[in-house]
């Protein structure tokens, strides 16, 4: 097990590298100059160039790509080019609301979808099976910033219930912190609430058609014990790979629920670095994504050995 | 049932409420605190080296102004006593007023308003031409200092007083020596307010704190001149990229002042008795359709002027403001209406009807060969894109080939700078807004200059307008100004420098136990109280 982990660990090194060669060469073949934003819309062309120069940005390819790629190995992503601040700096700023965010959002969607998609497999064809399928497109279909529109509308403008936009951290306590996610997660758990549901219901329906399963009622076990312990132990693993899968949605849809609720996460950090162009910043951003998303899935590989003792490392 | 209640009744009774804390915010310290919603991200805080309108705005808190402009757009002493000058006009000398001090206390001296002169003269066009022109500055003591020049330049004071980026803020000598294309990186003024570097979170947060130990002048504030008094403790920008979550975060009560609420939401607003809604700048915006002199078709003055003929700024105005006559005016010239120097002479071909027959007729006379029009249209920033729509149907209309390039601002930033041929990478137009009280005169109007290489992006040559602009920096009295500008106005128009699309006007908003909230180029934090 430990000889797998380490591999795997070790593994993520040339993903990451090939990573940042990908993202730094976009980058720089990608039109627009952030020499242009910062000098303004008054500044002459001279003065825009003097800036680029003192950004290096006027530096060959393979110069700036060494450059970076020497500070990465050091541990350094590098400073800003808008700010002047570290990227690290920057990160470790803003890495709270969005774990936070993406935390909640799980929890809330997790404890939500998997009780709905047994319901669903256990009640197939009944109303109830019907309600949480018509959920489910509803979930996939609407935008999350729609959502995040409505909520915000009924339960901050109109009831006042939670704050519109926002975020207190969790040092400042919990009913601060936690109010200013209860929308924000409810709004960008809704497509992940319809994937679970789904894969849930589908692959229950597959374990509960299995022959233990029915050797377990014909032994009388309970209803709850046959659907939570005898089949939905054995439809994990499918459900854990879309949870880890949905990762990624969860930090696509951070992007836009970061906006909509002027949550001051990595979500926003990436869209202002992208629109201005923040090279290292965005550079940076993607690389702690990328490594997020491998070590989830890494996480995730590791609990089949929980759900599933026939599989080995 | 609301929100503590709710949260309360819904989480609290469940938990172990005791251990967890709550906020803590007492009435008193709230009303303490502004919390304000700028236009923009504030990215950077050097206010030379990055010149957007943002920085600018959070640094007139920090960092005071030798002069500053009343809402007349008269120069008036800040920092200064007062100044003197020799009979030859070439000799200023300063003296800086006392109780003077900067954020770590220290006091602020003659070298430093050198060091920050010297660093701001290199990135500003008006600075540049009195580097040109000076022969000497220099500290006489600690209050003191004297600026030798070879040739006259009855603008000095106005340079230093102006409104537009970037202003001349003075720093700390350590600091004013960083290189001017370099940003500094300690934040240490001698303004109103302190800015607290620990508690800046680019993208989403700044907050600045008063200064006890500034020392406001008696004269009752106006714009960056007279007494900058302080009414609040705290003051908290909050970034929100989105207007409907600012909308609704003004309606909620949880921000004070919004700096620029788009046109859309203003009847929201309105509707709302808690928040009063008002123009924010009464200096507004000048819509610019800006064109590459350098390539066909728009080197043609024939076919620049075609546009002029056919284009109706009416309908770039509703494009941008909707159906609020009170938003947007007209604006057969360049400067800013209602300023001064306002001036229509030359500008007849903006008025009246739209005369597409002229514009075909024109386009046929400056010999357009159906090239492409390389338009570059910013489709991330609402008043380019909504301009950018009305132009594309514009020149179809005129039977111009158009080539519609939707991107976004960082692209267009990159892609005006570059003078290859429209097919080349380059461009034929653009789109832009120039601030009102940047186009009150020429003195740092960078967008009607018209020399050539020197000039902004289009790179217009056309020598009668620089004439015009020399005659009104030399110009001895108003007359001789108004004079110059008139001149200016008729030969940018005639040459199409570039061609204005109208001036339009925005909203700020507020809730109503806030006061003291006025209108000018920049928000202005001085005299805002909250109850």
């Amino acid at each position: 097990m430990w000889a797998y982990i380490i591999r795997r660990i070790l593994a993520t090194i040339p993903v990451m590298a090939i990573v940042a060669l990908f993202v730094f060469s976009l980058l720089y073949l990608a039109p627009g100059d952030p020499a242009a934003v910062i000098a303004g819309d008054q500044a002459t062309p001279a003065d825009v160039e003097r800036i680029r120069e003192s950004l290096g940005l006027d530096r060959p390819y393979l110069v700036r790509f060494g450059a970076w790629a020497w500070d990465i190995f050091r541990g350094d992503l590098g400073t800003s080019i808008f700010t002047n601040l570290p990227v690290s700096t920057m990160i470790q700023q803003r890495i709270e609301p969005t774990l936070s965010l993406m935390v909640v959002t799980l929890i809330l969607a997790v404890s939500i979808a998997v009780p709905m998609g047994v319901i669903a497999a256990w009640k197939q064809g009944t109303t109830i099976d019907r309600f949480v399928m018509a959920f489910a497109v509803l979930g996939f279909s609407v935008p999350v910033f729609v959502v995040g529109y409505v909520l915000a509308y009924i339960f901050a403008l109109e009831l006042d219930w939670l704050p519109v936009q926002g975020y207190t951290p969790f040092a400042n306590g919990f009913f601060p912190w936690i109010e200013n996610l209860i929308l924000p997660a409810i709004a960008l758990g809704g497509v992940y609430i319809a994937l679970i549901a789904r894969i849930t219901r589908a692959t229950m329906l597959e374990v509960l058609s299995q022959d233990y399963i029915r050797t377990a009622r014909a032994k009388g076990a309970g209803q709850r014990s046959i659907l939570f312990v005898h089949a939905l132990k054995n439809a994990a693993v499918p459900i854990v790979t879309v949870v880890g899968i949905g990762v990624a949605l969860l930090i696509g849809g951070a992007v836009v629920t970061e906006s909509v609720f002027a949550i001051p996460g990595l979500g926003r950090l990436t869209v202002d670095a992208i629109l201005r162009r923040d090279y290292p910043v965005i550079q940076g951003v993607i690389l702690l994504f990328s490594f997020v998303y491998v070590l989830v899935n890494l996480l995730i590989d590791l609990s089949y050995t929980f759900f599933d003792p026939r599989i080995r490392y | 049932m609301e929100r503590r209640s709710f949260l309360q009744a819904g989480v609290a009774a469940a938990a172990a409420s005791a251990g967890l804390s709550g906020p803590a915010l007492s009435q008193g310290a709230a009303a303490r605190t502004l919390r304000f919603v700028p236009q923009a991200n504030l990215a950077n805080f050097d206010p030379i080296w990055g010149t957007q309108y943002v920085v600018r705005n959070a640094s007139a808190a920090v960092w005071d102004t030798l002069y500053g402009v009343n809402d007349k757009l008269e120069p008036q002493p800040q920092m200064v006593e007062g100044h003197t000058v020799s009979s030859d006009g070439l000799t200023w000398t300063f003296k800086l007023r006392e109780g003077l001090r900067f954020h770590d206390g220290e006091p602020v001296l003659a070298k430093d308003v050198v060091a920050s002169i010297t660093r701001w003269m290199p990135r500003d066009p008006m600075g540049q031409m009195i580097r040109a022109i000076q022969q000497e500055l220099v500290a006489l003591d600690d209050r003191s200092f004297r600026w030798v020049l070879k040739s006259r330049f009855p603008k000095l004071i106005y340079a230093l007083a102006k409104t537009n980026t970037p202003i001349l803020f003075i720093m700390p000598e350590r600091i004013a020596r960083t290189d001017p294309f370099t940003q500094i990186t300690e934040y240490i003024g001698s303004g109103p307010m302190r800015f607290v570097r620990n508690e800046w979170v680019p993208g989403a947060k700044a907050v600045f704190q008063k200064f006890d130990q500034y020392v406001p002048r008696n004269e009752p504030a106006s714009w960056l001149a007279g007494g900058k008094r302080i009414m609040v403790d705290r003051l908290e920008w909050t970034v929100m990229p989105d207007p409907a979550t600012a909308s609704a975060a003004l309606q909620n009560g949880e921000v004070d002042w919004w700096e620029n609420p788009i046109t859309d939401l203003i009847p929201v607003l309105r509707r709302n008795r808690n928040i009063a809604v008002d123009i924010a700048d009464p200096l507004g915006n000048i819509g610019s359709f800006r064109m590459n002199h350098l390539h066909p078709p728009f080197n043609s003055q024939k076919i620049r002027q075609a546009v002029l003929a056919a284009m109706s700024q009416e309908d770039y105005m509703r494009a941008l403001v909707g159906d609020d006559n009170n938003l947007w005016k007209a604006l057969p010239g360049f400067f800013t209406p209602g300023t001064p120097g306002y001036t229509e002479a030359g500008g007849d071909i903006l008025k009246g009807p739209r005369n597409m027959d002229l514009a075909k007729r024109l386009l046929q006379e400056g010999g357009y060969r159906n090239e492409p029009v390389v338009c570059v249209v910013a489709q991330d920033q609402p008043i380019t894109k909504a301009m950018g729509d009305v132009t594309a149907d514009l020149l179809k209309r005129m039977g111009m080939n158009v080539d519609f390039v939707a991107t976004d601002w960082g692209t267009t930033g990159q892609r005006r700078a570059m003078k290859n041929p429209p097919n080349q990478g380059g461009w034929s137009m653009f789109h832009s807004w120039h601030a009102g009280a940047d186009c009150v005169n020429p003195a740092a109007y960078n967008a009607v200059r018209a020399n050539g290489d020197g000039a902004w992006f289009g790179w217009p040559n056309v020598p009668s307008v620089e004439q015009g602009v020399t005659e009104w920096f030399e110009a001895p009295n108003e007359t001789a100004e108004k004079a110059a500008m008139d001149k200016i106005n008729s030969e940018a128009i005639e040459n199409v420098v570039y061609a204005p699309t109208g001036f339009f006007l925005g909203y700020q908003a507020w809730r109503r136990n806030v006061s003291g909230v006025v209108k000018g180029p920049l928000p202005f934090f001085w005299g805002v109280s909250k109850s």
